[in-house]
């Protein structure tokens, strides 16, 4: 088990997130929550970049990686406060479509032609529906096209994260495979999220003086900042770990997308906290771009079982006895 | 499992099902080590290492240790090693926790002493040294801080005058772990009389015997004399003692501190042998007791799961190659904290038993003196108020204010 990153891996999130930080600046993430939504043009840089067909099989056109890559994207998604559809649509759906048979669908979404917004039973709503073709996770077959009359009566209300419209929806089926894919990716959101926020709080640590000098000087602030540092530093490997032993089918892979939905979940909580602390009343305001970040965290910690179902699911296989635990079991 | 598996193959991972993520030539290491662990590991538990008949007994398994070339299995061959990688040196140390085995009385020479020792020793010093340290003949305390350098342990006032091919010490050395019983120790000293700070230091490795040294042992809040005071009366050290050049002791320093923070000291099977203990030990206790520690035992397995992917993945690093830097500072509060995390779950699970629970021997279940040894984690090798100094500074780029 070689829990290292390959160059190729590597090359790709250091890709995706150039791309980001070209393209989508918080100068545009501003502009889309006041102007309302147009993603057109960052959706086909995704597909132009491959990554709407990342994972989705070769032979659909798309690039045939794994859940390991997909999260690694996904880091880059969360620390850029990406809109989620690429996650939704490019990272969770198009592989499990494509093991469903559903090969034009895959295909289309690997040519950027579709969009897929997905239900789950966890959750009481579906998001960005407005911008899907089709539904995963609804109707009675679990796969229904948007403009089904199953859609008619849902109106969008306004979550805690402007970047993100939900639709109020509580038909969505309980799809263990979907809700495990789903949770990993927010595990890697998160983690980028976390990563994001500690880096705002430095930068402004590093410039805004007090007393004299940086404020980042100071030990409160220096130990905080590395306290948070060390939580976000190992929620990483439990991540990659999770992703990993998704891409094995291991047995115990829920068990790690779990463990690692609640170590990337409460270092991003943490990382919010600290990370407005250290901003002071800067980080209150509308202005400073944190609250983006904030507010995609609260949402996601709630989403895709929430922190009570990952306990849970964490303690029935750890204090039932259920599974071996201890030095010799380290993958399991 | 699940429908997504990766349509590509995939050289770095088992095939898509197989359980072991080891290869059978590591699987079959794992089953060596077990087996051997299993007839050599004593019954009962050893007493404590920190009192003199303890320190005896743990010596003698770091001899039995070494009867079966286990004494540093990283280590080459003609130094009594195996020449193994990290991750056969991390399969041991699993089998080694896994299997109730003692703490190693040699940890210090062999987890510290010894790498610096591989990296800047010379020849003649890796002959004298590490076999005798493998073999459990010699013991290596350390010896670094003094009265007057604690946390800033640039402060160094301790002296080596060089007197032809000897360096005569002077002064004091503080806090030095094992000292009370061991037979050698390594530390810093200022050979040149006129520079400050982190210059003109020299890294020398002292007989505990040589005339001039004084040890006085400390006795700890539990009772033992874990660690003692050193004094130096005018004590002679051969040149050929020394670690690298005159002066260049600072670096080597830093290099041990790496070692000792980042990856050789505490390996992960220990703290998740912890967590498995910890969780028998709630799945034993009353529904009252399980409820009000529920969080911090499951922690206390998240944590140790945590730490051990994360060192698996240095250690496959390093073997590529790669170093560890400030990031050594990051595992050394990440570890420091959870061991005492888990140990205070453990006493709070037994309640106001805990107070019984201390055994006066190494005992695994004996929490109380888990939890007063995990308190001293976040302390020695360099205060966690000082690594969290350094990865402020080295690596989020925080200004250094204050610092020498």
């Amino acid at each position: 088990m070689d829990l290292r990153i390959t160059d190729d891996q590597a090359a790709l999130a250091a890709g995706v997130r150039a791309f980001f930080e070209a393209e989508l600046p918080s100068s545009r993430l501003r502009k889309r929550t006041e102007g309302g939504a147009d993603d057109s043009a960052l959706w086909h840089a995704y597909v132009a970049m491959g990554l709407t067909g990342l994972c989705a099989p070769e032979r659909l056109g798309g690039l045939g990686m794994g859940a390991l890559e997909a999260a690694l994207v996904a880091i880059e998604c969360g620390r850029a406060c990406a809109p989620g559809a690429l996650v939704d649509t490019g990272l969770t759906a198009a592989p499990l479509l494509a093991a469903r048979g559903e090969d034009a669908l895959t295909a289309a979404i690997a040519r950027g032609d579709a969009i897929v917004a997905l239900a789950h039973a966890r959750n009481p709503w579906i998001a960005d529906l407005d911008g899907a073709t089709m539904v995963l996770g609804a109707g009675e077959t679990g796969l229904a096209p948007r403009d089904a009359a199953l859609f008619d009566a849902v109106a969008a209300s306004a979550g805690i994260d402007p970047n993100r419209r939900l639709f109020a929806f509580a038909g969505g089926r309980d799809d263990a495979a979907l809700l495990d894919r789903r949770a990993l990716m927010a595990a890697a959101e998160l983690l980028g999220l976390a990563e994001a926020m500690v880096d705002q709080a430095c930068a402004y640590a590093r410039t805004r003086t007090q007393f004299g000098q940086p404020i980042g000087g100071f030990q409160a602030i220096k130990h905080a900042l590395a306290t948070i540092k060390v939580a976000v530093d190992f929620a990483r490997p439990v991540v990659l770990r999770a992703a990993r032993a998704l891409d094995l089918a291991a047995p115990n892979a829920p068990l790690c997308i779990s463990h690692a939905k609640i170590a990337a979940g409460d270092a991003a909580w943490a990382a919010a906290e600290t990370a407005i602390q250290v901003h002071g009343a800067m980080g209150y305001t509308y202005e400073v771009d944190l609250h983006f970040w904030m507010k995609r965290t609260w949402a996601l910690v709630g989403a895709w079982g929430d922190r009570a179902f990952h306990l849970d699911r964490i303690d029935e296989t750890l204090f039932s006895g259920a599974a071996p635990i201890g030095p010799t079991r380290t993958f399991g | 499992m699940r429908s997504s598996k990766p349509a590509a193959p995939r050289s770095i991972d088992p095939e898509p099902g197989v359980i072991s993520a080891f290869t059978k030539e590591q699987d079959a290491f794992r089953e060596e080590v077990r087996v051997w662990m299993r007839a050599h590991v004593p019954e009962r538990p050893l007493e404590t290492l920190e009192g003199p008949q303890g320190f005896e007994q743990h010596v003698a398994w770091e001899r039995t240790l070494a009867s079966g070339r286990w004494g540093m299995v990283t280590w080459p061959e003609e130094y009594g090693g195996r020449g193994l990688d990290l991750i056969r040196w991390l399969i041991f140390e699993e089998e080694y926790w896994a299997a109730g085995a003692p703490a190693r009385a040699n940890q210090n020479g062999v987890f510290l002493l010894g790498p610096t020792i591989m990296e800047y020793g010379a020849a003649e010093q890796k002959a004298r040294f590490l076999g005798p340290m493998a073999r459990g003949e010699v013991i290596c305390a350390q010896a670094w801080s003094e009265p007057g350098a604690g946390s800033d342990m640039a402060a160094i006032t301790s002296k080596a005058r060089r007197d032809g091919d000897h360096y005569v010490l002077s002064g004091q050395k503080t806090w030095s772990s094992r000292a009370a019983y061991a037979d050698w120790a390594f530390g810093l000293f200022r050979s040149d009389p006129a520079s400050s700070r982190h210059r003109g230091l020299t890294f020398l490795l002292f007989d505990l015997s040589s005339p001039g040294v004084t040890r006085r042992p400390i006795r700890q809040l539990h009772g033992e004399t874990g660690f003692a005071e050193i004094f130096f009366d005018d004590v002679r050290v051969p040149i050929e003692n020394r670690i690298g050049g005159e002066g260049e002791g600072w670096s080597i320093a830093m290099a041990t501190a790496g070692f000792e923070r980042g990856l050789m000291l505490r390996s992960p099977g220990r703290f998740q042998a912890t967590a498995a203990r910890l969780v028998g030990l709630w799945r034993a206790s009353s529904p009252s007791a399980q409820a009000a520690t529920k969080d911090a035992v499951r922690a206390a397995w998240m944590s140790s799961q945590a730490y051990a992917y994360a060192t698996y993945e240095i250690a496959q690093r390093i073997m590529a190659g790669g170093k560890i830097g400030a990031e050594a500072s990051v595992n050394k509060i990440f570890w420091s904290e959870m061991d005492r995390a888990m140990h205070r779950a453990a006493m709070h699970l037994q309640g106001a038993s805990a107070e019984l629970s201390r055994t006066g021997a190494g005992d695994a279940n004996a929490w109380l003196d888990g939890y007063v040894f995990s308190l001293s984690g976040p302390i020695y090798a360099g205060s966690n108020e000082i690594q969290r100094n350094i990865v402020a500074e080295r690596l989020l780029d925080l200004p250094r204010v204050g610092a020498g």
